[in-house]
């Protein structure tokens, strides 16, 4: 199957067409995950490299590397996505299917601007942290 | 998330996952994920749903300043 809807690849091909610099997607594989009720025979890890695989099929810019459990990553499957290879601290841990494919692209897309798009009142507060902070959102693909 | 993604892109401290709550439902009922988008800052659950940027912000530096 498709990652894309035909229209949708084009849409994606375009915003991917925009990147100032590199993106590489670091695809973490680990230990078999417990099989989820009603997954049937999803192949977590295999699809979340497929993706990747599907993004980097649409920009020269965009990279796939992929790993066995690599350093710095809590759980599997993870991508991590690194603005010209540098590790950011961008994680996707899950599938990133369904609604979510979005934020993963999302995430490719930020990381691929030379400048942040962040208001400059952000980053005027940003510039004052110096303690460490880890951001955990939980999302789902519907 | 991208607003997660944004900031950790923009400062050297900050750390940005998104977690696919159905995949991980220990750790996602350990921190009692009812519903999505929810935030977690340092492990400590902060709040639920979408918000503009300026909130977000607010919110999230609010540890590092408390």
């Amino acid at each position: 199957m498709p990652l894309f809807k035909a229209d949708d690849e084009v849409r994606v091909r375009e915003a991917l067409g925009g990147l100032d610099r590199p993106v590489e997607l670091l695809v973490a594989h680990g230990p078999e995950e417990t099989p989820l009720p009603g997954a049937g025979d999803i192949d977590f890890g295999a699809e979340t490299e497929r993706v990747a695989n599907g993004l980097a099929e649409l920009s020269p810019l965009v990279s796939v590397r992929v790993e066995e459990q690599p350093d710095g990553f809590a759980r599997y499957p993870a991508v991590a996505v690194l603005p010209e290879g540098r590790d950011v601290g961008l994680r996707y841990y899950g599938l990133p299917w369904g609604y979510e494919l979005g934020s993963l692209i999302g995430a490719v897309l930020e990381a691929g601007r030379a400048q942040s798009s962040l208001k400059p009142a952000s980053l005027e507060r940003l510039a004052s942290v110096e303690q460490e902070l880890a951001i955990d959102v939980f999302v789902t693909p519907t | 998330m991208l607003l997660a993604y944004r900031l950790a892109l923009a400062s050297p401290w900050i750390r940005a996952s998104a977690i696919e709550a159905t995949e991980f439902p220990a750790l996602a009922d350990s921190l009692d994920v009812q519903a999505v988008p929810r935030i977690v800052v340092n492990g400590v659950p902060q709040w639920d749903g979408a918000v503009p940027e300026s909130v977000f912000v607010d919110r999230i530096l609010a540890p590092a300043f408390e």
